[in-house]
């Protein structure tokens, strides 16, 4: 195994050059924790945002001592998934793993339980919101760390020039950086019918509507807007209801005015929409806003990032948190708790976040105040609703708040969005939702 | 058939008379051309549009002008790629792992073959017919427990096999020698019995039979195997995504997917430009080669 | 290693042995430690893991009580498996059928142009069989993104609407076993083409002198000869192409709902990516007594012929 790689794309961008060397990593005082930790973290999409982890890992190890190995696992194809699959299985690789959403309650009796960091974490940082304590604690034990590398909310992102001259919404306006939104108007049907004027005017909004993460994600949040729910947080199958209904009604109509090919988009397809200048509006974190800054600056400067719709029931933003999670095989977990610990402080949080250009979202409450959000640009101020500042909805993960094991199934195989794209098709309502039930009643199976 | 076989060994040079081109074999010559220019068109389409776009900066294919064209040459994607210790890495752990599967699948296929083509044990024509059955096991079943036992060794002996690229040595070969071994005993089947029951009249042992007759008389069929499992070595997807994450051991086109894919970025200058050099190795071999791997390939397949 | 062992072996105890009974036991002895690695490597690396997973196969999603068939019945249930028995099969006898008709027309023109230029176009049309699949279908893949497309580039020009290439269901099926064929035909040319050059320019002589027309050459000559290459290419390539795996993945990853799922593709989703792994490996299962029997039928008939011949 080689030693520790070195950061891959040059130096951090304009990294407060804040030393965390004073702070205490509370496991191993006094004493070297050496041995070797081999670590695994999420390939970050925005480019360069891995080098401030890698950094901070690397201090982190000279000062422990450690012979660490850091690998960054990419999601594209889910190959994340499978590595996590196949170390649970062989019992034995990293001794640190990125776990998206829904895998620290898939595996938790796999991992060692992080209780000791996350009171300690909880006291300096503030709470965590409801998604993450229900998605990082199982068996009332935390299983997993919230991760600032990763975490990400997947708004929308809209081309403000467009938006203002085919559907006369003036985006910049109603979410003014700086201050908190004005967005009462800003309902399901004022989407919908900016969806259908972009549309006639031939760059339509781009809702992915595959099998991948924001695909699920943004159709979780969609149908919790409207109170849909698949399954209970009992576990009862609810799909059959009203507020379902609705929400498939919504999406019918919605995906008629949508690119012909939105049901085989994968997390880059949004991406590709709106840098390549077809479309007018897609829901993604910032990822796409820092590439076309790249490759398109053009499009770059008519970006905004900003809030969802509001529903019947309320505005729900799609939120993917990620964490990091101790395998229960690793054979140096005094170790891998002084690393999360180190990673996690708030000078280490900020520097991520200054890292991936704004992508990044600590989890908890004293975090969400870096000043990255609010100046980056162009145009400046566009991130300055990204990470929900004023609170304004409600963060959640799609297919909750159904028993994670289950919601994770729901997930992956992207029950909400084939319904989405199956009664657009022409499936008569009940059929899809009896097609639904009998895919649920497959998952509740233990 | 053996009889035709053995007469065409000698590669295709095999003269054809046209001395009486008649008019509607000419009208079947010009129509031949005809449906040959089409469907190299349909084949080389793929690999001429890497090319292509391998040629273009990320600015030109986010523009999203006329594709099939360059307006912008640019080498960068090569240079950059050629200069990246990682992509370099990639390359080196495909060549090694391919050779060395190519050298472990002759070491074990050559000497079965032989053994189960010329002297009969127990239960050995039901595994020559069952060696091409293992293919019908599916690896995607198979990954799974073979993650079992690696905990098992990793508990008893504390090695780690996952994330290790040498653990493809032992793998790949499960893939490349049931179909070389098959090849090999067909190829085996079409020399004459006399050559080797001659050989050991004369005194030879079985081993000096296999490697001083069979050998070289065998070659083609031994060059078409090797090159059959090269090309299946390097090409090898499933096992290296499920067995190795980390940077330094994966394999080429697992590390072009996972590391030069990245969901929000656009780089497919790069991928293409990956993709075009990854394919570059058996595509030379084969234009060298080619010839044997047809004759090989072909007597091989048909006694088999 | 085996083959230095055995050959001492035979040097020093053949003088001895030549008179004895029990040359015969001896000669089956070197001949098994010949294929032993072989046999290890099959036994080891594919039947324990194979046996593993049929023993997975009869377990609950967690792995830890005993099912018996549950996940068979389970399946047997599900609407989804059923579109997926139905797609492996689709896929793979239309990808076979046109990787061996592609295959044999291409081989029949090159075997009918002068020898002197066959090389040549030979070696181009193999190139989609010599680059690794898993990359080549990258290249698919860019050709037929949604938003920049270049074949839709193309039909803009003459003013056809963009095809969803992987965005509709029917679409989707087709550029899928599109990949699959140009992948695989090359294969079959390669195969058929040195079939072809294998049957003696006599038979087509004496069927010309009895009158017999192209098709007829064709029909009584040319396919019987190619009779057993022409099976077990199929036969094999039928196996490689109902495991099919990076090409469904890289391209559609089983989408869109589901509607190019194939057996590798969905197993892998629900057992890896689900966590089901019980039930993946029973969806692998499922095929595996049907190509097998069918595998069995086809070389027992070419062991047959070949013997014959």
């Amino acid at each position: 195994m080689n030693r520790t790689r070195v950061s891959r794309r040059g130096v951090l961008k304009g990294a407060a050059a804040v030393s965390v060397v004073g702070l205490s990593a509370p496991f191993v005082r006094g004493a070297h924790a050496a041995g070797k930790l081999a670590v695994g973290f999420w390939d970050h999409w925005v480019p360069g945002a891995n080098s401030a982890l890698t950094k901070l890992c690397e201090e982190w190890a000279a000062k422990e001592k450690v012979d660490l190995t850091i690998d960054y696992i990419t999601s594209q194809g889910n190959k994340n998934l499978l590595t996590i699959a196949a170390e649970s299985q062989a019992r034995s690789g990293h001794d640190i793993l990125a776990f998206p959403t829904w895998q620290p309650a898939d595996q938790a009796k796999n991992l060692e339980p992080v209780d000791d960091i996350m009171t300690e974490l909880i006291k300096q940082n503030g709470a965590v919101n409801g998604t993450v304590e229900y998605l990082g604690r199982s068996g009332g034990k935390w299983v997993a760390v919230p991760a600032t590398a990763g975490s990400q909310i997947k708004g929308p992102c809209s081309r403000m020039d467009l938006l203002k001259q085919h559907a006369g919404i003036d985006i910049q306006a109603m979410y003014a950086a700086g201050g908190p939104p004005k967005a009462d108007a800003w309902t399901m049907d004022a989407f919908l019918t900016a969806a259908q004027k972009c549309h006639k005017a031939g760059v339509p909004f781009g809702v992915g509507l595959g099998q991948t993460s924001d695909s699920v994600d943004s159709a979780g949040a969609f149908f919790q807007s409207f109170g849909a729910t698949l399954i209970d947080a009992k576990g009862n199958i609810t799909v059959k209801s009203d507020a379902t209904r609705q929400a498939l009604d919504f999406y019918k109509r919605l995906i008629a005015v949508l690119p012909a090919d939105v049901s085989a988009w994968d997390d880059a397809s949004n991406n590709k929409w709106i840098v390549s200048g077809r479309g007018s509006m897609i829901m993604n974190p910032p990822s796409a806003w820092a590439v076309a800054k790249r490759d398109a600056p053009q499009i770059a400067e008519q970006l905004w990032t900003h809030g969802m719709p509001s529903g019947p029931n309320g505005r729900y933003a799609p939120f993917l948190p990620y964490f990091w999670g101790i395998w229960g095989f690793s054979r140096n977990k005094t170790a891998a708790k002084s690393l999360l610990m180190h990673i996690s402080q708030p000078s280490a949080a900020e520097k991520m976040v200054i890292a991936s250009g704004g992508y990044d979202l600590p989890a908890f409450e004293k975090l969400t105040t870096f000043k990255t959000w609010a100046e980056v640009g162009p145009p400046k101020g566009t991130l300055y609703h990204y990470p929900n500042p004023h609170n304004h909805q409600t963060l959640s993960i799609a297919a909750a708040p159904a028993p994670p094991k289950i919601a994770a199934q729901i997930y992956t195989q992207a029950t909400m969005t084939k319904m989405a794209v199956r009664h657009a098709q022409g499936e008569a309502m009940e059929k899809t939702l009896a097609w639904a039930e009998s895919e649920l009643e497959g998952f509740s199976r233990s | 058939m053996a009889t035709a076989v053995l007469h065409d060994r000698g590669g295709p040079s095999r003269p054809v008379r046209y001395g009486s081109i008649s008019r509607s074999r000419k009208r079947a010559l010009v129509w031949s051309y005809v449906f040959l220019v089409i469907f190299a068109i349909f084949f080389l389409m793929p690999p001429v549009y890497m090319f292509i776009t391998s040629l273009k900066t990320s600015q030109e294919i986010s523009a999203a002008t006329n594709p099939w064209w360059v307006f912008d040459p640019t080498l960068a994607n090569y240079i950059e790629l050629l200069s990246s210790n990682q992509y370099l890495t990639f390359f080196k752990n495909s060549a090694i792992i391919s050779i060395a599967v190519v050298i472990i699948t002759m070491c074990v296929s050559i000497p079965a073959a032989f053994a189960l083509s010329r002297m009969k044990f127990w239960g050995s024509t039901t595994l020559a017919t069952g060696v091409f059955l293992t293919y019908l096991i599916p690896e995607t079943l198979l990954f799974i427990p073979l993650f079992k036992t690696f905990a098992f060794v990793y508990e008893y002996t504390g090695i780690q096999l996952i994330n290790n690229w040498w653990v493809l040595l032992f793998l790949y070969p499960t893939l490349t020698v049931p179909f070389c071994t098959w090849i090999m005993i067909g190829y085996f089947a079409s020399i004459p019995k006399e050559l080797d029951e001659a050989a050991i009249i004369d005194g030879a042992s079985y081993v000096q039979t296999l490697t001083r007759i069979f050998i070289p008389v065998a070659l083609p069929g031994i060059i078409a195997a090797t090159i059959f499992a090269f090309t299946v070595s390097w090409a090898q997807f499933l096992y290296p995504l499920a067995f190795t994450t980390s940077t330094d051991q994966l394999v080429l086109p697992v590390g072009i997917i996972t590391t030069l894919i990245k969901g929000d970025v656009f780089n497919w200058g790069q991928i293409m430009t990956g993709a075009l050099l990854g394919a570059a190795p058996p595509l030379i071999i084969y234009a060298f080669l080619m010839d044997y791997y047809i004759a090989g390939l072909t007597a091989g397949a048909t006694k088999g | 290693m085996v083959d230095a062992a055995t050959g001492t072996m035979g040097v020093g105890t053949r003088a001895a042995a030549r008179r004895r009974p029990g040359l015969f036991q001896r000669k089956s002895t070197i001949a098994f430690l010949m294929a032993l690695p072989l046999i290890l490597i099959i036994a080891l690396l594919v039947l324990y893991p194979a046996l593993y997973s049929m023993h997975l196969a009869t377990l609950n999603k967690s792995m830890e009580r005993f099912v018996g068939l549950g996940n068979f019945e389970f399946l047997f249930k599900r609407e989804t498996f059923w579109m997926v028995v139905q797609q492996s099969c689709i896929f793979a006898i239309t990808a076979v059928l046109f990787k061996a008709l592609i295959g044999l027309f291409v081989a029949h023109f090159v075997h009918a142009i002068p020898n002197k230029g066959q090389r040549k176009w030979r070696g181009m049309l193999l190139v989609p069989w010599v680059i690794p699949p898993a990359m080549s279908t990258l290249a698919w893949f860019w050709l037929f993104d949604p938003s920049y497309s270049a074949f839709n580039w193309l039909f803009a020009l003459v003013g056809i609407d963009p095809v969803p290439w992987l965005g509709d269901a029917y679409w989707a099926r087709f550029s899928v076993i599109l990949v699959n064929v140009w992948y695989g035909a090359p294969f079959f040319m390669i195969m058929y083409l040195a079939a072809l050059k294998s049957v003696p320019e006599q038979l087509y002589e004496a069927a010309s002198i009895d009158g017999a027309n192209w098709w007829q050459r064709l029909w009584y000559v040319t396919l019987p000869m190619m009779r057993n290459i022409i099976l077990i290419t199929v036969l094999f390539s039928t196996i490689v192409t109902f495991a099919n795996f990076d090409i469904v993945r890289v391209l559609t990853a089983g989408g869109p709902i589901d509607q190019t799922h194939v057996f590798a593709t969905w197993a892998f989703k629900l057992g890896i990516e689900g966590g089901d792994i019980p039930l993946g490996a029973s969806v692998s299962l499922f095929m595996l007594p049907i190509l097998g029997l069918g595998a069995i039928f086809i070389l027992r008939d070419i062991n047959k012929r070949g013997n014959e011949a």
